[in-house]
């Protein structure tokens, strides 16, 4: 810009901002330059998670007639029956169970599994291999393959059973076994993802820790006490969030093999969800569960957040 | 007795062999440097003694005590490692007292002693701050104070001043060999800086590729080197070597290097009456070399030389030489400037010569 082009500017206020327009539309060329970017995301997530949860809490206003087809607008009435509902009440129950049965047991053995193949041996990397195979199992093969192995007559747990003198079990039609049986499944199929997660955790852990550890006299136990438990504490949280929120959320395993049964004894929410919606079609009553497990699952993962996160050291 | 000995030990990391036969005895209440360049050993040498790794030959003894099959939480002794290693999730308080809780002290005991390092090292104020929110400084006096409060019998500590800035780095170095006058305990401070290793030391330890080279309290190792890679390592600028030979000049021997030719002493002459080949390594210190400034050709003859580079540090000057295909450094006093490509003779020392066998690059040492 020479004089006189300055000159120019002040006494034409409006030649100034003519002159500033192109970096105006600059400034509207990047937001739609950003926006050319975040739209793929934005469809899919809109049309996948947006737009359904939305579609859900509307469809929880409205009643279902038999031939599944949109009823009567009942407001929150449905909301209402349906969340005070016995049935709802022991799908919620039997939902944490499951949780229980499975996310605790997973962090464990994850972590077992994850100091075993955190030393330094030959050969180790074998095993970290196969601890974190099950990653790469798909649900339908993880529970094909316990249903052979939970099979009543030709299975290998029974097999070991009898072996042992005990009478057989059914485990998958037992009342009282079957969703510790699907539990197990469960763990062993989420098995994979902890077991990587904590491994990365400790590897991360600098080396001289546990040395200066010792030297300041730590037992083993100490040294795991006092040093890999505080300095994993962030990576175990993660994976109780993460475990907590695929356990409210497993469908395919119990479908597979009890398909909620014996007596709803294995009905989750997911699965009553699922019942409700596409074997009786009455979109209503499954839309106003849906609705609740989200925000059951909002509410677990924020008090987490709020209560296990204090307890949780960051770099 | 906390005396720390070093029997004939022998650490290898697959074909690296870390350390070579070391055998080498740090005396009780002593401060003794292990000095050498990076990769050398020296850290191995150490962590054999904290137990952290196992010798594959030889012993470690600490005070009458075989200690090779002793864990390392049972030495009783205290490592200061180079990045510190202290536990970021603890406060500086928890982390000097780990020692002491581990060891099931009671909590007055422990609160009283880590109130008293605390005090010591001037942490008092930090106590309950996380080592993340200190100073690299502090930090190290945390490390160092969590080693002394367990009292233990050796004090090791690897390189703990390499992450200070320089002017910290020197206050430091003062404090801990008051610190080290104070607890009167056996201290091994590794370090592959030779400035800090004269100035701390009582002896030091010279390592290289493993193996021991010298040890000697600083003015030892410094005037009488034991071997070329001992003469070349201390000192900085480092001294200067001329391959010669050795001849005589009318029942005069002279030492011919291709820079110029040095007249030696009788008593030089009997000293290398060892040498079978007639060739001689000679070093000379850069501050030993002087201009001649007054020179006149003649048998007492010196260094012809033409000037490289000069280096100014205010008080003295670093001058390089270039006499026929060597190099000579020469640390001068900045009284008079020196002009790139001047020619100048320079005058040596006799007194000053070191003598080193080429072939074994051992001291050649005068009775
Ligand atoms: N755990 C290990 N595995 C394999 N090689 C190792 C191991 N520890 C050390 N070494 C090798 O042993 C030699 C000595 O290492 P050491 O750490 O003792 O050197 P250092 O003198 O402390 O060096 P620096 O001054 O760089 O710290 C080096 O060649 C190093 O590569
Ligand atoms: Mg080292």
């Amino acid at each position: 810009m020479d004089a006189t082009d300055a000159a120019a500017n002040q006494r034409l206020p409006l030649i100034a901002v003519a002159r500033r327009l192109p970096q105006r539309l600059r400034g509207i060329n990047r937001l739609g330059f950003a926006l050319i970017f975040l739209i793929p995301s934005l469809v899919i997530f809109g049309a996948f998670v947006f737009y359904p949860l939305l579609k859900a809490v509307y469809l929880g206003f409205y009643e279902t007639d038999p031939f599944g087809n949109q009823g009567d607008f009942v407001a929150l009435d449905q909301y209402r029956t349906v969340l005070t509902s016995e049935s709802f009440r022991h799908s919620l129950w039997i939902t944490f169970l499951f949780a229980l049965y499975t996310v605790p047991p997973g962090i464990l053995l994850g972590l077992a599994l994850a100091l075993l193949a955190n030393q330094k041996l030959p050969g180790i990397s074998i095993f970290r291999i196969m601890f974190s195979s099950t990653v790469a199992t798909s649900v339908a093969v993880a529970s094909l393959m316990w249903l052979t192995l939970l099979n009543p007559s030709v299975g290998l747990l029974n097999y070991f059973l009898v072996e042992a003198g005990q009478p057989r079990i059914d485990w998958l039609n037992d009342l009282d076994w079957a969703l510790p049986a699907v539990s197990a499944t469960t763990v062993w199929l989420n098995l994979g993802l902890a077991f990587i997660v904590i491994l990365a955790g400790l590897q991360a852990i600098p080396e001289e820790l546990y040395e200066s550890a010792r030297v300041e006299g730590a037992s083993d136990l100490s040294v795991f006490w006092h040093v890999t438990l505080p300095l994993l504490s962030p990576t175990l949280f993660f994976v109780s969030v993460v475990g907590t929120i695929l356990a409210f959320q497993s469908f395919g395993q119990i479908h597979i093999l009890t398909r909620g049964g014996p007596l709803d004894a294995t009905t989750v929410i997911v699965y009553s969800i699922w019942q409700d919606a596409f074997q009786r079609f009455d979109y209503g009553v499954a839309s106003v569960q849906a609705v609740a497990l989200f925000l059951l699952v909002l509410g677990l993962t924020v008090i987490q957040i709020r209560f296990l996160e204090r307890r949780v050291f960051y770099q | 007795m906390s005396r720390v000995v070093f029997d004939h030990v022998t650490k290898s990391f697959g074909d690296v062999v870390a350390v070579a036969d070391l055998s080498l005895e740090v005396h009780d209440k002593e401060f003794l440097v292990l000095l050498g360049p990076s990769g050398c050993g020296k850290s191995t040498a150490l962590r054999l003694v904290a137990g952290l790794e196992d010798p594959a030959e030889g012993n470690i003894i600490i005070g009458d005590r075989i200690v090779n099959n002793v864990e390392a939480k049972n030495r009783n002794v205290a490592m200061v490692f180079q990045n510190y290693a202290l536990f970021p999730h603890m406060s500086v308080y928890d982390n000097m007292a780990f020692g002491l809780r581990m060891r099931r002290i009671p909590r007055r005991e422990r609160d009283q002693k880590v109130l008293d390092a605390a005090r010591m090292l001037g942490l008092q104020d930090l106590l309950r701050r996380r080592p993340g929110e200190l100073s690299g400084g502090q930090r190290q006096r945390v490390a160092l104070g969590r080693a002394i409060v367990r009292n233990p019998s050796v004090f090791l500590m690897d390189e703990p001043l390499s992450n200070l800035d320089a002017k910290l780095r020197v206050q430091t170095r003062r404090e801990l060999v008051k610190l080290h006058r104070q607890l009167e305990t056996t201290v091994i401070f590794v370090t592959h800086d030779q400035v800090e290793a004269m100035t701390m030391g009582a002896r030091i330890a010279i390592i290289h590729e493993g193996a021991l080279q010298q040890v000697g309290d600083p003015q030892e190792v410094y005037q009488h080197p034991a071997n070329l890679f001992v003469a070349s390592f201390i000192g900085s600028p480092a001294m200067n070597f001329f391959h010669s030979e050795l001849r005589l000049h009318d029942d005069q021997l002279m030492a011919h290097s291709s820079g110029g030719r040095f007249p030696l002493s009788e008593e030089q002459a009997r000293a290398l009456a060892v040498l079978k080949e007639g060739k001689v390594i000679v070093g000379v210190r850069p501050e030993h070399i002087l201009p001649d400034w007054e020179a006149e050709e003649g048998p007492e003859a010196g260094l012809d030389v033409v000037v490289d580079t000069v280096e100014s540090m205010g008080h003295e000057q670093h001058v390089t030489f270039s006499a026929g295909d060597t190099t000579v450094v020469a640390r001068l006093d900045a009284a008079r400037s020196l002009q790139e490509g001047e020619r100048l003779r320079l005058r040596i020392d006799r007194a000053h010569m070191h003598f080193f066998d080429p072939d074994s690059g051992q001291r050649i040492e005068r009775e």
